[in-house]
């Protein structure tokens, strides 16, 4: 065998020329199916860590999954809002350990800026049970006097440059448009939070008076003209809020889930839909299931097709080797070792590909995780290869393995036919 | 639809079954051929050799002599239409009694097997940290949820790689735990040693 | 060491045997010049005498074993063992130097291995080198470098290490020149003589014959029509 494997390797070599195509074309497919498969188990991990403690999400009746989306992900916007006091009757159940309103809407800079209560920094826990730490500075006050306060995420502030106290101003929607900023009423960053690896590390966090108070002047999504009011005029109005986007709520205990989510969902003063997170996740993931299929199925061809190149490449090479093959046989090689020859050269250049492939992955995961981090808030390729990853790479050099059987199985056909005089 | 109506129809019969002889006129209902089910007058299977978990059923987390139609006694469901607001009374009162069924308190610290549908309540980079067994499809957002004693809290001791409304068999300790008081009513909780795919046949 | 016993050889598809030889044999050490016009079946006895095919009927016994008695794979290795192969052109493979391609026998026969290195110090290959007047500094060269008469030369080398009990040259000066004929011959012969080696040489070059202890015309011991109208 082993003498066998170092003619092949030769052999190999001295075909390298349309073998390195075959062998960059493995690596193609290799490094697809790898960094696809990463990438499908790091959104998925990133969005599971993403929220966590909190039994149910309140909004407006719509689609759970949106809700999800928009409320923990921020993705996409919500239909319509809630109002506040039907959010504190629901709130009531006696079932209920807390809830923490969330106003969505306003941007800045392409970052969301979330508005809540101070209680959502105790109260919010990521990854298993981890909760928000403040890197520098506080969490704003939630009250008159500290109105215009901001708590920044860890990307907000890597991504801007942010530190403490500087003055940012806040976009209606998201932003773009110049007269779309809330510029009269700055904000003064008075916290930063540590990084998450969740969509927490791209948002601004307000109290929910500070957005009322900035949308004081506005109707129906545009400032009315001809009507300012100053930043400090702003506080004697009533800022309480009455609508709001969403609320997180915990329970005091699990079992009672089902029973608040009925009691939510039957609320008769408006129509509101409570979701528990963990089913609306599976959801999302039986929705996305059908495009990460069809991800894997291309993949997949990709490499059977680049499979079908080497089959093709080596047996097209057979025609002028069979003197070579006629002289194998005359040192003493059966057709059997011809077999194996071409089988391991053909083993050979699939482990090449395949090994080229994993590192490219490796490699293109390291390099879009920054880009990734900043953009979608999803943490991307921490760690060693998943078992997945190496079922996959076994089987693209499996499936090489099996391929090379098929110029093997011709070779050997040709040294029993030809014997030591080939007819070409 | 056809395992909503299952669901709906299981509830009738639980309700229907315990206590009213009128109901009894609806004819013999067909039991549904839901995930857990036996006739709730089987008693509970003995133990298979000590250590080893019992198998048990979802009635067998109702005490015996629990009776929620108590308070309900007399109507006639008979005549009754479908809107009347009478209707929509008695089933949130009969919400109301679900809401604080009681646990079976010779359920605590038994080591017990049973069969239900997963809802994913914590989940880790492995899989679920903590998840509600419940015994019917559907318990999550359509039909009416479980009464508060046929919900488990499990809490598997390796995360368990399950999907939202799959079938598994949980084998464990179950114990009552007392909420907060306020809510004055106990429920079940189970440290599963493991949990696996439901097959048909109970081992 | 050689013996053929009442062998008779059909290609498939064939209506008349190739091949029909009632009784040869050939003694250790001797070299026979086999000769006969094209297409009268020489390549096809070699892979007779080589084990590579196996006739239809009868036996071919090399060294007291017949072929036919062998398993593929072991015949395969009695091969590596015991016989050295020249082609008329291509012999050598072309990815690997010329030491390997002198080597490659040895890869496949531990016997021939031992005593590659047992003849003289370690590296019998260089030693042959040497003898068939291949320069050093090509030794490392691949093989698809070096001059067909190089290359015919390198051949004799390979078929020669490990000094195996038969070697057979089929047609191996059709290729060269007149000078590195008679260059090539002598230092064929003197091999085969200092290993003791049996040699067949097989040629339709009449010139040659007088260089060889024996001399065997194919169609003369070939009796197909006589074997068809036997059988």
């Amino acid at each position: 065998m082993k003498p066998l494997l170092a003619l092949a390797a030769r052999s190999a070599w001295h075909r390298r020329g349309t073998l390195a195509l075959v062998s960059l074309s493995i690596a193609l497919a290799t490094l697809l199916l790898l960094s696809l498969e990463r990438l499908r188990q790091d959104v998925r991990t990133s969005f599971v860590q993403s929220v966590s403690g909190t039994d149910l999400i309140v909004g407006a009746r719509a689609s759970p999954v949106q809700l999800m989306l928009y409320a923990v992900f921020r993705i996409g916007g919500a239909t319509s809002n809630l109002r506040m006091d039907s959010l504190r009757a629901v709130a009531s159940h006696r079932a209920v350990a807390w809830m923490v309103p969330l106003s969505l809407g306003d941007s800045h800079r392409g970052f969301p800026v979330l508005g809540t209560t101070p209680e959502y920094f105790e109260r919010f826990r990521y990854g298993q049970g981890k909760p928000l730490v403040l890197a520098q500075g506080q969490r704003f006050a939630g009250t008159l006097d500290g109105l215009y306060e901001a708590v920044i995420g860890a990307e907000v502030a890597a991504g801007l440059g942010y530190g403490l106290g500087q003055r940012i101003v806040l976009s209606h929607g998201s932003g773009g448009l110049p007269g779309a900023e809330h510029a009269d009423k700055p904000f003064g960053v008075v916290g930063v939070l540590a990084r998450t690896g969740t969509p927490v590390d791209r948002t601004v966090h307000v109290s929910l008076q500070a957005i009322e108070a900035i949308h004081l002047d506005w109707v129906g999504g545009a400032p009315m003209p001809g009507l300012r009011i100053a930043p400090e005029q702003a506080r004697k109005f009533d800022l309480e809020p009455k609508q709001v986007t969403a609320a997180l709520i915990g329970l005091k205990s699990r079992v009672a889930v089902f029973a608040v989510q009925r009691h939510v969902n039957s609320f008769e003063g408006e129509p509101l839909m409570a979701v528990l997170p963990g089913v609306a996740l599976d959801e999302l993931w039986q929705l996305v299931g059908l495009g990460e299929r069809a991800l894997l199925a291309m993949s997949v061809l990709v490499a059977v097709v680049s499979l079908a190149g080497l089959v093709a490449t080596v047996l097209a090479g057979l025609g002028e080797r069979r003197r070579e093959l006629a002289v194998l046989r005359a040192v003493g090689a059966g057709p059997r070792h011809v077999l194996a020859l071409l089988a391991l050269e053909g083993t050979l250049v699939t482990l090449l590909g395949a090994l080229l492939g994993a590192a490219a992955a490796a490699l293109a995961v390291v390099a879009a995780a920054p880009w990734v981090q900043a953009t979608l808030g999803i943490t991307l390729g921490g760690g060693a290869p998943t078992a997945v990853q190496w079922a996959l790479w076994a089987a693209v050099v499996a499936a090489g393995i099996l391929a090379s059987l098929v110029p093997g199985w011709r070779a050997y056909r040709l040294s029993l036919a030809d014997g030591l005089s080939p007819r070409s | 639809m056809r395992a909503w109506l299952t669901a709906l129809a299981l509830m009738a019969a639980l309700v229907l079954s315990s206590a009213l002889p009128a109901a009894a006129q609806t004819g013999g209902v067909v039991r549904p051929p839901v995930v857990p089910s036996t006739a709730p007058s089987t008693p509970p299977s003995p133990a298979a050799k000590p250590g080893a978990p019992r198998t048990i059923t979802w009635e067998d987390l109702t005490p015996r002599d629990w009776d929620p139609m108590k308070d309900l006694r007399g109507l006639d469901f008979g005549i009754l239409q479908d809107s009347d607001p009478r209707a929509q009374a008695m089933l949130r009162r009969l919400r109301e009694v679900w809401d604080n069924a009681p646990t079976n308190p010779r359920m605590d610290g038994q080591l017990v097997r049973l069969p239900g549908f997963v809802v994913p309540l914590e989940e880790g980079k492995d899989g679920l940290l903590e998840f509600l067994l419940v015994p019917y499809f559907g318990a999550c957002i359509h039909t009416p949820p479980p009464p508060a004693n046929q919900i488990v809290h499990v809490l598997p001791r390796s995360a368990a790689k399950f999907r939202s409304m799959e079938t598994v068999w949980v084998s464990g300790t179950m114990r009552t735990v007392r909420t907060d008081s306020l809510m004055g009513v106990a429920s079940y909780r189970l440290e599963a040693t493991t949990v696996e795919a439901y097959t048909e046949k109970p081992r | 060491m050689l013996e053929l016993r009442g062998l008779r050889f059909s290609w498939p598809g064939a209506a008349a045997p190739t091949l029909a030889i009632d009784e040869l044999t050939l003694a250790a050490g001797r070299t026979v010049f086999l000769h006969g016009p094209s297409g009268c079946g020489k390549s096809t006895l070699l892979g007779l005498l080589a084990g590579v095919l196996l006739p239809s009927s009868g036996q071919v016994s090399l060294l007291g074993r017949s072929w036919a008695g062998l398993r593929a794979s072991r015949r395969d290795a009695f091969r590596a063992d015991h016989v050295g192969y020249i082609f008329q052109q291509f012999n050598l493979l072309p990815y690997l130097s010329v030491l390997d391609n002198v080597r490659l026998p040895c890869r496949f026969s531990r016997r021939r291995a031992e005593r590659a290195t047992a003849r003289g110090e370690e590296g019998g290959a260089e030693r042959l080198l040497e003898r068939v007047g291949l320069p050093a500094s090509l030794w490392a060269r691949p093989a698809a470098q070096l001059s067909v008469g190089q290359q015919q030369r390198v051949a004799a080398a390979r078929a020669l290490i490990g000094a195996p009990e038969l070697v057979i040259a089929d047609e191996p000066t059709s290729a060269l020149d007149a000078d590195r004929r008679d260059a090539f011959m002598d230092l064929l012969l003197g091999e085969c003589a200092a290993a003791g080696s049996t040699l067949i040489f097989v040629s339709h070059d009449q010139r040659l014959a007088a260089r060889f202890s024996q001399q065997l015309s194919l169609p003369a011991i070939n009796r197909p029509a006589v074997a068809a109208g036997a059988a």
